[in-house]
């Protein structure tokens, strides 16, 4: 009966090819660590958002008058609906902290170098939609920190030359943020997730052309590649369980942690909240855009930031394979911008003045500057390691492997 | 509003006016509770004393029945009004801007709204005091339009504001409890959550580790070889 139906199917639609194709012989390397996990882990929060989103929808009221009462009516009212606002509300910081760790893991080992520049590139875009996504459901409690906070980075867009002032009104579809902007804004977040959910298929479209990257930077052969199902379904799930304890935590435990005290004050436009701070997301990049002095070069400087990560592919002059692991100028260089990341959080989350305005400035003109100098720094590192003439023993093991069963495969293509 | 009132209302905020640049103190450190006594005894005091000024409007008179409050006192405090009512202040909101400049903040969410929470309100209410003109000032919150209502600044001996301290920890248990009344059930049912993932996690890593162990193998194969 089963076989029927299957047989059925197939003559219709390639279900049985396409399991085969994506999951039960899809190879992936066998020495993917953990940090491989945090793809999965998106698409996890994605649904999970997304899920979250439909049930607080059916519960919220997109109106200026009603908005901050409605979500006090999902946590008192609806039957879990803590919950569900709960698992929204910290899903959202979960989901970043996820990205980034991801990104942080393609910046590490490379994953960005030929041939998976548009594999990278979707995800940036990806990246810039997930922000837009949660700038705007942000705003969706109305709470002070939302409407401060709308009101700061709409007003930001007033910088772009000649046309600043109309484009600040077309966005919140008022002079000031209010009712309008709520309910675009609602709109919206519940339009992004999907077209999100779009461009994660052509994310992955991208994955199974080019296949995963590995730690080793190697592309391996058939030998060391391993089919995704069931090594890595039963991988990512166990990482799934971990995350998840993690998670819920946060969720049972401390969920006002990601919930400024400010943001249960309703919406108030005649007083502004005695100090504006984005998510703890936002924090670098805000920092950076305080760091400029002037607005306009400010905000080009914060667009910069995030846009900069697409170039890494032509930045990066490198052809060392493998990541950071077997590049020792590029691993310093690493880390020393994910600790000037974390000093740019710091100052982003602290009114600016004095020593953390100073430290900002340096951190922001370190961050630019990383990206200038790779170029040079990783055809440097290209000449020292040639000079050195091998490669670390892994690697080197990796590709007499390779040549190994090159050759072999040849010869008995020879016999045949 | 009749002439005692507008004349309370006028020092309050001359009082409040003139001592705008008294010194913040840090919150007091305090552990809150909100156990079922705590907050029926805060539920008491709020009702029938901070409730003349501020509303609790997210809470229903029939959410003080879950927290064990009897029916003989919720119908004194409720009067006439509905048990789906919800629990508003006895002056309304244009007599009290009349009277104050401003409208007392609800109550509902005062301890989630503040940084401190709990022990902001805790050290609010302990936190008055007289200064050298005679006025009544707050720690916390220097030029506080609130008069000191539970008497701390004017408490004649040790006992007397031990009490004080007493109510105003109450206070602060009801109000933790009014911000979030599911947080109970919340952090309960988080407990087992947790232990199932525990327990879901565990088994998953030994379902990992015997897919794996022919891979595992090769591979240490491998770098033996090596």
């Amino acid at each position: 009966m089963r076989k029927h139906l299957r047989q059925w199917i197939d003559t219709r639609f390639p279900l049985t090819r396409f399991v085969k194709h994506e999951l039960t012989e899809y190879p992936t390397p066998r020495n993917l660590n953990f940090l491989w996990n945090f793809g999965f882990l998106a698409g996890f929060m994605l649904v999970l958002q997304i899920a979250t989103g439909v049930f607080l929808t059916m519960h919220y009221k997109p109106d200026a008058s009603e908005a901050f009462d409605s979500v006090q009516h999902i946590m008192r009212e609806v039957n879990y609906g803590w919950l569900i606002r709960y698992l929204h509300s910290t899903g959202a910081s979960a989901f970043f902290a996820v990205i980034f760790i991801h990104m942080a893991r393609t910046l590490y080992y490379g994953s960005y170098r030929v041939p998976r520049e548009l594999l990278w590139w979707s995800g940036q875009v990806l990246l810039i939609m997930l922000m837009a996504t949660a700038f705007m459901g942000y705003l969706l409690p109305w709470g002070q920190m939302s409407y401060w906070g709308a009101q700061v980075i709409t007003s930001l867009f007033g910088a772009t030359p000649l046309i600043g002032d109309q484009i600040v009104i077309w966005l919140r579809g008022d002079f000031s943020v209010g009712d309008a902007t709520l309910t675009r804004f609602f709109s919206l977040h519940y339009l992004f997730p999907f077209l999100i959910l779009m461009l994660v298929v052509i994310h992955l479209v991208a994955l199974h052309t080019v296949k995963s990257s590995n730690p080793s930077g190697i592309t391996l052969h058939a030998k060391e590649n391993i089919p995704f199902h069931p090594y890595f379904t039963i991988k990512d799930f166990f990482g799934l369980g971990v995350f998840l304890i993690i998670f819920c935590a946060f969720v049972f435990f401390k969920p006002e942690f990601f919930i400024e005290p400010d943001n249960n004050i309703p919406a108030n436009p005649l007083q502004t909240p005695k100090h504006i701070v984005p998510e703890w997301y936002f924090l670098p990049f805000y920092a950076i855009l305080r760091s400029i002095p002037d607005k306009l070069g400010g905000v080009i400087a914060m667009t910069l930031s995030i846009l900069v990560f697409t170039a890494m592919p032509f930045l990066d002059r490198c052809k060392v394979p493998g990541g950071a692991h077997y590049r020792p100028v590029y691993r310093v260089m690493f880390f020393v911008f994910i600790v000037d990341v974390l000093v740019l959080g710091y100052v982003g989350a602290n009114p600016p003045g004095g020593m953390l305005t100073t430290a900002g400035e340096i951190a922001t003109f370190i961050y630019f500057a990383l990206f200038i100098i790779l170029p040079f720094t990783s055809q440097w590192e290209n000449r020292l390691l040639a000079r050195k003439k091998d490669l670390p023993e892994e690697a080197l093991r990796l590709v007499r492997e390779e040549v190994m069963e090159q050759y072999i495969d040849s010869s008995q293509e020879d016999k045949q | 509003m009749n002439g005692p009132q507008r004349w309370l209302a006028g020092a309050l905020l001359l009082a409040g006016s003139t001592c705008g640049h008294a010194e913040t103190l840090p919150l007091a450190d305090v552990t809150l509770s909100s156990d079922a006594d705590t907050v029926r005894r805060g539920a008491e005091t709020v009702v029938t004393v901070c409730m003349n000024c501020h509303s609790l409007k997210y809470i229903k008179y029939r959410d003080l029945l879950n927290i064990g409050i009897d029916r003989d006192s919720l119908n004194l405090w409720k009067g006439d009004k509905d048990l789906n009512a919800p629990l508003l202040s006895l002056t309304p909101a244009d007599m009290a801007r009349a009277s104050y400049g401003k409208v007392p903040p609800d109550l509902s969410l005062i301890t989630a709204a503040r940084e401190g929470g709990g022990r902001y309100v805790y050290s609010i209410l302990t936190g008055f005091y007289t200064d050298k003109d005679g006025n009544t000032n707050n720690h916390i919150f220097p030029g506080i339009v609130m008069p000191d209502i539970l008497g701390y600044s004017f408490a004649g001996n040790k006992e007397e504001q031990h009490q004080i301290e007493q109510t105003a920890a109450d206070v602060a248990g009801f109000l933790l409890w009014a911000a979030e009344p599911t947080a109970g059930f919340r952090i309960k049912l988080g407990s087992a959550v947790i232990l199932y993932l525990v327990i879901l996690t565990a088994l998953l890593y030994l379902w990992k580790r015997r897919i794996w162990k022919e891979v595992d193998h090769d591979i240490e194969n491998s770098i033996r070889e090596s």
